[in-house]
């Protein structure tokens, strides 16, 4: 089994959902409005290692804001953002938090849009700390390790979806 | 005796302090009462994921000890670390505070809020600030304190301490969380669903994290080189927490440090597989505060970011001088000794645990971060070693409770008492804190042997009620429980009498030797076990001779009487040198003995000969039926040849409850493994452990406890027999073998007794050959 097929059945196993899509921008944009039909209010995080212009058709999007306010971002239903790796055995996604606003379109929206460039996938967590993976891109950010949505089993049985999104979908662009 | 009193038996916060045993008591009873259905729930699940995920780590014994190596050099060098660190954050643009005392902390972090202004605090989980007491001094302030992570949302609406260090709130049912929060906002809403009572948390959370204006977190890591924190969490709030308000402050202990952010891989991949069983969280951030490029989103004015981090010593240098407790700095707060725990799935950490830290490591730091009375609860700490594999970072956590144990009878004494049990028992100085009743039961060989010199008397004594009043009373040996019945005749006297059975080789041409251990359980409480297993290795062609009886210490180690136990084992050691310089192996009925051998002795025998020592008896001495495994598959011998399972009278199916320190080991697998290929139909029993634990459920104050954990393996004995027919109940463990006889009122039978019965003639070796 590839580092792809790997990432994809870990990410599922852990209640995202994932669809491989080639490198375009319409393609992606279609795919955002398969995962959330009728949103609102979406909130587009510029990419900081893929190439902006792949996000150019999803800045289209009706509901697109760019809202600085609690108001706006209270009431976010998407978050588009990059991830800057993937973790095959985990099914994780690294998402930066400190680029622009990729940490609040990745934690206030209902729904969060993962990209991850197919490349970009390693094997298990601890290979981001090995500072000749990724340029060190991991070693040297700051980053959130995502693995499906939020959950908590604290309130007795398994509910998902609790501060943080609801929904995890993964488009990973080979 | 009068009952002790009993306190508010419903508030947890009551008898979080047990410095009093009498708190730890009424601790149990509510525990059993209350909160029991849903601790076991929950914490067996855990358990349950835990294996999954960890049998699923790519090299996880390798990855445990290289999580261990970097712990080690980190506390080696803590010094130079935290100076690094700060240097790290002051250059990240953050503040840098070290706070000696839980005062010195809580005041830091309450300047802090004061001089911004601070209305409304969001926190995250974090023991080390319940540790503190944080948001008591916080509150005092007329600062609003909002717990964000559900269940501590939970604890602090019911003002509760934490019963998991995981899940703070897991002695909680669906239902009594409905039946709460109905109670506490006054509410119609419907909530009578996880989703539903979610959804209400969450929303009163989210106006609070988009209100506040400072978040207060904890730290699972801390890399000196970097200033980097790691977050574990799978809800949401630590993200929130650290991200939206302008100012966020991070209290940890000084233990957190690691030298480097390369470091921080192996503990991301182990921390969340031995906590909730999963391969990640759901999120684990790893930040170097202050997030400068994240807009802090406002509708007033601009802020700026400001971070600070403030690491907590508050006892942990005095812990990294104790050369015992210095190993619970190790600890990375998972549970995993939580969860494998069989008495913490009966009661969980309310009642085994203390005012912040609970489970089998809780005692520790109890003791570390408080004082040592506050650890008494590590009494429920049977030293059945189920976490000794499982802890993360090798903490040999069933030594350090020995450890405390020792101390805390110390404590507990009178110097007077002590001189007195010096001079009248002998015994030695260390141990002379401990009670009559850790007396009686330490020093089970002195019982035994006077038991089976008065034979039917003793036996007939320990029938009576008045006596059964009179051994509760004096050396708490609950009335309810039957002692095993001393055996008139020694194993060593009937081993002596019996014809030895001729094997397929004649002596001297025996591929195998070994001495066979007679351990003073099997000596004067069950000597038939030890005779079928000399009949088993006869059998089987190997050559065997039986050792003198003598008290290998496990009793002693027991009731943390460590100065016993080591004397006990060095003699026991220089018994059985010659026998191994003899090439000899060593063969044992009693797993609790074998484990000695095997594990505990690496703390009994010191120094360069004594770790030699150890080093050979580790290595070369076996569970009887790992024996009798081992040498079959050497030989090339049919194990269904030798033991027709088909001709038991008994009948083939057997249900196997293997011993705690069996499993841990690694005998119980080679135990099964030898059942199966005799043929029989085997069901394990997935308990961790019996729950009489040696002489824990004998002691009037833990019966009921003992009962409660036993149930677990009563009904898996049932759930397995509802699907079919009756089973022969086979147990390798002595009190294992009580324990289910009390409870069951069945037979039980050992597994050298069950295949003894099926040897019908001598047995060739098949391809025996030597090379």
């Amino acid at each position: 089994m590839d580092l792809i097929e790997q990432f994809e059945n870990a990410a599922r196993d852990a209640a995202a959902t994932v669809e491989r899509l080639p490198r375009s921008p319409e393609k992606i944009a279609v795919a955002v409005g398969r995962a959330a039909p009728g949103a609102q209010r979406i909130a587009v995080a510029e990419p900081h290692g893929l190439p902006a212009e792949l996000f150019d058709a999803c800045r289209r999007l009706p509901g697109v804001f760019a809202g600085r306010s609690k108001i706006e971002w209270s009431a976010a239903e998407v978050g588009i953002t990059e991830a800057f790796a993937g973790v095959a055995r985990t099914g994780s996604v690294c998402v930066s938090v400190d680029q622009g606003d990729t940490g609040y379109a990745s934690l206030l929206a209902r729904t969060h849009i993962a990209v991850l460039a197919s490349e970009d996938i390693v094997e298990r967590p601890s290979d981001l700390f090995r500072p000749d993976r990724l340029s060190g891109k991991g070693l040297l950010g700051n980053y959130v390790f995502v693995t499906g949505p939020s959950a908590t089993a604290d309130m007795g049985p398994l509910v998902r979806g609790v501060h943080g999104p609801h929904h995890l979908h993964i488009l990973v662009l080979v | 005796m009068t009952a002790p009193p009993t306190p508010a038996l419903d508030s947890p916060r009551a008898i979080a302090n047990k410095s009093r045993k009498s708190a730890l008591l009424a601790a149990i009873r509510m525990a059993l009462r209350v909160e029991g259905p849903a601790v076991r729930r929950n914490v067996q699940s855990l358990n349950r994921n835990r294996y999954v995920a960890t049998a699923a780590i790519p090299n996880y014994e390798a990855l445990k000890n290289r999580a261990h190596a970097i712990k080690e050099r980190a506390l080696a060098q803590l010094d130079e670390l935290i100076a690094t660190l700060e240097a790290s954050v002051t250059r990240n643009g953050g503040h840098f505070y070290f706070a000696s005392t839980a005062a010195e902390a809580t005041r830091y972090a309450a300047e802090v809020c004061k001089r911004r202004g601070v209305r409304l605090v969001v926190k995250a989980k974090s023991m080390t600030t319940e540790e503190i007491g944080l948001n008591r001094l916080l509150e005092k302030d007329g600062i609003e304190v909002a717990e964000t992570d559900l269940a501590e949302f939970i604890l602090q609406v019911a003002d509760e301490q934490p019963s998991h260090i995981v899940g703070p709130a897991l002695h909680y049912s669906r239902e009594r969380i409905t039946e709460l929060f109905k109670r506490a906002f006054h509410t119609d809403l419907p909530l009578d669903t996880g989703e539903e009572l979610t959804k209400f948390a969450r929303e009163k959370l989210r106006e609070k994290f988009l209100d506040a204006d400072a978040g207060i977190s904890g730290a699972n890591f801390v890399a000196a080189d970097s200033g980097t924190l790691v977050l574990v969490e799978s809800e949401g709030n630590i993200r929130m927490t650290t991200l939206l308000p302008p100012l966020h402050i991070a209290i940890t202990g000084v233990e957190k440090i690691v030298p480097s952010r390369e470091d921080l891989g192996p503990f991301i991949e182990l921390l969340a597989a031995s906590g909730t069983g999963q391969p990640m969280t759901s999120y684990t951030s790893v930040i170097s505060p202050p997030l400068r490029n994240a807009r802090v989103i406002t509708d007033g004015a601009p802020s700026e970011r400001e971070f600070h981090l403030v690491i907590v010593d508050n006892g942990r240098s005095k812990m990294r001088r104790d050369l015992v407790l210095q190993e619970a700095l190790y600890c990375i707060r998972c549970g995993a000794c939580s969860n494998c725990c069989a008495n913490f799935q009966a009661v969980g950490g309310h009642a085994f645990g203390g005012e912040t830290y609970s489970g089998g490591i809780g005692g520790s730091w109890e003791a570390g971060t408080r004082d040592i009375a506050r650890a008494r609860f590590s009494d429920l700490c049977t030293g059945c070693s189920r976490c000794v594999a499982q802890c993360p970072v090798r903490i040999d956590i069933p030594w350090l409770n020995t450890v405390l144990r020792q101390r805390i009878s110390r404590h507990d004494s009178s110097a007077a008492s002590r001189a007195m049990k010096q001079v009248l028992a002998g015994v030695p100085a260390a141990d002379a804190g401990a009670s009559l009743q850790k007396l009686f039961f330490g020093r089970y060989d002195i019982a035994g042997k006077w038991g089976s010199r008065l034979g039917w008397l003793a036996n007939g004594m320990s029938r009576l009620s008045v006596t059964r009043r009179l051994l509760e009373s004096f050396v708490g040996l609950d009335r309810r429980r039957n002692l095993p019945p001393f055996a008139s005749s020694t194993f060593i006297h009937a081993a002596r009498k019996r014809t030895p059975r001729s094997g397929p080789a004649k002596a001297g041409a025996a591929r195998h030797k070994a001495v066979f251990f007679a351990d003073i359980f099997t000596n004067y409480g069950s000597p038939s076990r030890g005779l079928a297993a000399l009949g088993v290795l006869e059998a089987i062609g190997v050559d065997i001779v039986v050792s003198e009886a003598l008290p290998d210490g496990r009793a002693a180690l027991s009731q943390g009487m460590i100065a016993t136990a080591a004397r006990q084992a060095r003699r026991t050691a220089s018994r059985l040198a010659p026998f191994l310089a003899d090439g000899r192996d060593i063969v044992v009925v009693e797993p609790s003995v074998l484990a000695m051998f095997r594990l505990d002795y690496r703390h009994l025998l010191t120094g360069e000969d004594g770790r030699k020592l150890f080093e050979s008896l580790r290595a070369r001495s076996f569970d009887a039926a790992e024996y009798v495994w081992k040498c079959i598959q050497e030989d090339g011998l049919d194990a269904a040849a030798i033991f027709p399972a088909a001709r038991s009278s008994r009948g083939t199916r057997l249900f196997y409850h293997s011993h705690c320190q069996q499993k841990t080991i690694g005998s119980a697998a080679p135990t099964e493994a030898l059942l199966r290929a005799a043929g029989f139909d085997v069901i394990t029993s997935e308990a961790e452990c019996c729950g009489m634990a040696g002489s824990f459920g004998y002691k009037k104050e833990y019966y009921d406890l003992s009962l409660a954990v036993g149930r677990d393996l009563f009904g898996q004995v049932q759930l397995a027999e509802a699907q079919g027919e009756r089973r022969v109940i086979v147990a390798s463990g002595i009190s294992c073998q009580e324990q289910l006889q009390a409870g069951m009122q069945r037979e039980v039978v050992h597994p050298m007794e069950l295949l003894c019965e099926l040897l019908i003639e001598v047995v060739q070796p098949v391809g025996a050959v030597q090379a």
